[in-house]
């Protein structure tokens, strides 16, 4: 064809045009979608979490239902809620990314493998008229097989019974690590004690079933068939989170009433 | 004669132009299974060896016998041992097996004929379904591709029956072999164009499709609700000391008083089968040497470099040998003259990868505590690049010897 | 060659010419995304609209571009498509657009697209390169769907998220095929549909590249 297409000139504000046209279509649909997008993101969480403490119902907005949770910051150093941050923004996940929020762990307290544990972490609370604590809702993750797993940890007044435990990322096997989103396997944490009569640590995951009559079956949970190394990941996770380096000082200020 | 006779009075019905021409691979079949084949070499060179095809597989086939038999014997051994120390248990079970069992024999772990029966109620319903389903592929592809029945389907249905734990369900054997049969084999065109063992894909197949059937604890012995370890599990999760203290001692995993597939548990059995078909130089002694040498070497590779989290980095050799499926994989699968590499320095090194990878996936992979199937699976994919390397190199030595 | 009518180009490639079974274009995204069909839908549908926009859009300034910079327009005009596309399933997918995760932005490297925009979009008119990108989602589409019935009925026991068949660990009788949720299985899904397709149109069969010598003088004969 002519050559006057191919001069530098035409070539230069044809790329020009395409650009400009390009960038504002795009930053155009960016901008208009953001709000949209930003609520979707926070309604899934939202959602999840709601999931978890069984108080989820179909049909009625999340955003309406979530009013009765309350996000806090906790400082994990210290064990006490904290307003250093905003507990609807912070990202733990990130922020334990971050040498300058995180501190590395000991390998050997590490039980959850998940390397760096962030200053701080958003609980959810739902209270009763009293303004006492009905549910708490703990951030939990650590690593399975083969990923991260990234849930929530949900118990009683009491601190120490589960109301539900579950996941909402993750990327073990599917069929059998992946079982750990298997409703039925999820079910039998609720009701299990996770502390014992001295306030340590008490719950395992067990290979080949639960016996009921079994003075320790409140402690424990039937391992997923043919997953024992995503069984051992949850195990541990819930231990780690539980314990000292995890959620262990903030729950004693709680149950002493000092949070 | 009156087999004989009676072939050669209906072949004319399967010969083309015949009624039953689709059904002549069929005919074929039958026919070479009792007598030689009628074909013979008709040009110049003119080699008279008794072995060919045929009568290879069959020896290969007659060499699972001890294996098998003692697979049997062992599924019993361990059932009924289970059994007699709990009889509840007996009771509980509910399957046409057991009732069958009950006919013909009773349920004490001491009478080698109630082992045996025990064990043949589970092992020959797998593999009759293995055969049927396979043999009914084999015949489809070979009455549509207009080509003689292979032999090749008596070995693969034998070993693909042996490597499947006792209490797998009989639909997912005829998914699995129905799987090895036509992807692993004749998508490629058939016998002897296929790169992978067939029957290693088909467990491969069922390996990651039903998991649960397929690994774990509960599948290794016929009782319904008994769940207990393979020697190589129990390695996994707290080394040999763990295996040892569950009073199994090496001689056990040798003589094959373990847990397991049904074929893969004896040692001394496999052996047996094996120094045949090393002897009739049907399993070519270079790839059994090169898996030996693989693993061994890495094992003492990981012994040396030890580690205090990974139990499995401390298993020595001899043990690696005994438990899990590598005797049985070196012996009978790694040997598969399709699928291994052509070339005598290819062999080394196929082998020595087969046994390499065994131990890099039974050590440092967290999921399978198993290694033996992929390592195979894994050196068939590479068996025809290490042959084009290995004739490369020869062609070049050759050249260089050439300009001088 | 002659002008191809709108209907040859619209659905041509869902058979005779399938941009996945006889090109074997855009594998990846069919593994990666077909483990169940609520998500194959929408990559679908993702992907027809971004190849055929693109095609438009290219098409209509296919004679203003210079040779010289032709690709990286064509680069710039698919992967501002998909980046829209990506927002607005961001927006109103959102659950599903998870699930997707990169794999809507990998529609950009998705040859497909790309293909078409340069061996169509670039010499014909912009309506027959609009229903070219069509033909040629739709016929992506055929095989990703088909791959993915397969996979979630068998896999996962149920089709759109609704349960067909009962899984033995919800109490049913079903017990699924966990292979079918590995990415591997769609290679071998995808391997019998080509079978299946090329035993069908037996001019897709690829002539072999090189033939097998007789073994012996007799066999020569006999052939």
């Amino acid at each position: 064809m002519s050559s006057k297409k191919e001069s530098v000139l035409r070539t230069l504000t044809v790329a020009l045009l395409v650009c400009l046209v390009c960038s504002v279509v795009v930053s155009a649909a960016a901008v208009a979608l953001k709000p949209v997008q930003v609520t979707n993101q926070l309604q899934d969480k939202q959602r999840n979490i709601l999931q978890i403490a069984g108080l989820y119902k179909e049909g009625v907005s999340v955003q309406d239902q979530f009013k009765q949770i309350t996000p806090r910051l906790v400082d994990l150093r210290t064990g006490e809620f904290s307003d250093a941050r905003d507990p609807l923004t912070f990202d733990q996940q990130k922020a334990s990314k971050d040498p300058a929020t995180s501190e590395r762990l000991d390998p050997e307290a590490d039980i959850a493998s998940i390397r760096r544990q962030s200053y701080y972490s958003t609980v959810y609370v739902v209270e009763d008229e009293q303004g006492e604590i009905e549910t708490l809702i703990l951030p939990i993750h650590g690593y399975g097989l083969w990923s991260t797993l990234y849930g929530f940890m949900a118990l009683e007044s009491d601190l120490k019974t589960v109301v539900g435990l579950g996941f909402y990322q993750h990327a073990e096997t599917p069929g059998l690590g992946g079982e750990v989103d298997n409703p039925n396997w999820k079910k039998q944490w609720t009701g299990k004690v996770v502390y014992d009569e001295s306030g340590d640590v008490d719950i395992s995951v067990i290979k080949g079933g639960v016996d009921s009559n079994s003075p320790n079956a409140e402690h424990q949970v039937d391992a997923l068939a043919g997953a024992t190394l995503t069984s051992r990941g949850v195990e541990n996770l819930v231990r780690f989170w539980l314990g000292q380096d995890g959620f262990g000082e903030f729950l004693d200020h709680l149950r002493a009433g000092e949070a | 004669m009156g087999v004989r006779a009676f072939l050669d009075k209906i072949e004319h019905n399967f010969e083309k132009g015949g009624k039953h021409e689709k059904w002549y691979a069929l005919y074929e079949a039958v026919d070479t299974f009792f007598y030689r084949p009628g074909s013979v070499t008709k040009t110049t060179a003119h080699v008279r060896d008794g072995l060919d095809l045929k009568r290879m597989m069959i020896t290969v086939w007659l060499c699972t016998f001890p294996v098998i038999f003692f697979g049997m014997y062992n599924i019993g051994y361990q059932a009924n041992s289970i059994y007699a120390g709990n009889a509840d248990l007996l009771a509980a079970q509910d399957n046409w097996r057991i009732a069958l069992i009950s006919l013909f024999a009773g349920f004490s772990p001491d009478s080698l004929w109630d082992n045996l029966i025990h064990g043949a109620a589970y092992f020959l319903p797998v593999y009759a379904v293995t055969f049927l389903v396979g043999g009914f592929w084999e015949v489809v592809f070979a009455s549509v591709r207009k080509h003689e029945v292979n032999e090749g389907f008596f070995v693969t249905s034998i070993l693909f029956a042996l490597i499947v734990p006792p209490s797998i369900p009989l639909w997912q054997v005829a998914l699995g072999i129905s799987f090895g049969v036509v992807i692993g084999k004749e998508v490629f065109g058939g016998t002897g164009k296929n790169f992978l063992n067939p029957a290693l894909t088909g467990r491969a197949f069922l390996f990651f499709a039903y998991p649960a059937q397929m690994s774990g604890d509960a599948v290794w012995t016929s009782v319904d609700g008994f769940a207990g370890a393979t020697a190589l599990s129990m390695a996994a999760s707290g080394g040999i000391d763990q295996v040892v203290a569950q009073g199994i001692t090496w001689w056990d995993a040798f003589y094959g008083n373990i847990q397991g597939s049904m074929g893969e548990v004896s040692t001394l059995a496999i052996f047996i089968g094996g120094a045949v078909l090393l002897m009739t130089k049907i399993a070519n002694w270079r790839i059994v040497a090169g898996v030996m040498i693989g693993m061994v070497a890495t094992s003492l590779l990981f012994n040396a470099i030890g580690s205090d989290t990974n139990p499995m980095f401390s298993v020595p050799w001899y043990w690696h040998l005994v438990v899990g499926g590598f005797a049985f994989g070196m012996i009978f699968m790694a040997t598969d003259p399709v699928s291994a590499s052509m070339t005598n320095t290819g062999k080394w090194m196929f082998g020595a990868l087969i046994g390499l990878m065994v131990i890099l996936i039974r050590v440092v992979n967290p999921a399978f505590p198993e290694g033996m199937m992929l390592a195979i699976l894994f050196a068939n994919l590479f068996a025809p690049l290490i042959d084009h390397f290995v004739v490369q190199a020869n062609i070049k030595r050759r050249l260089a010897r050439n300009v001088q | 060659m002659a002008k191809a009518s709108a209907k040859q180009v619209l659905f041509d490639p869902i058979f005779s010419n399938n941009p996945i079974a006889l090109q074997i274009l855009g594998i990846c995204s069919a593994l990666a995304v077909t483990t169940s069909l609520n998500v194959t839908l929408v990559m679908c549908i993702a992907l027809t609209s971004v190849t055929a926009l693109s095609n438009l859009f290219i098409s209509v300034v296919r004679n203003q571009i210079p040779s010289s910079i032709r690709m990286i327009v064509q680069m710039v005009i698919i992967a501002s498509l998909v980046i829209v596309v990506d927002q607005v399933l961001k927006a109103y997918a959102y659950s599903i657009s998870k699930q997707l995760s990169v794999f809507v932005g990998l529609i950009i490297t998705n040859c497909i697209v790309m293909g078409r925009a340069e061996a169509f979009a670039m010499q014909n008119p912009p309506h027959m390169s609009f229903l070219d990108g069509i033909g040629n989602g739709l016929g992506y589409s055929f095989i990703l769907i088909c791959v993915a019935t397969v996979r979630e009925l068998l896999g996962a026991g149920s089709l759109f998220g609704i349960e067909i068949l009962p899984v033995v660990n919800a109490g049913g009788w079903y017990q699924p095929n966990g292979l079918l949720l590995l990415p591997p299985s769609a290679f071998f899904i995808i391997g019998l549909i080509i079978w299946g397709l090329r035993s069908w149109k037996t001019d897709q069969v690829e002539a072999p590249e090189f033939k097998m010598a007789p073994q012996t003088r007799a066999m020569k004969e006999a052939m």
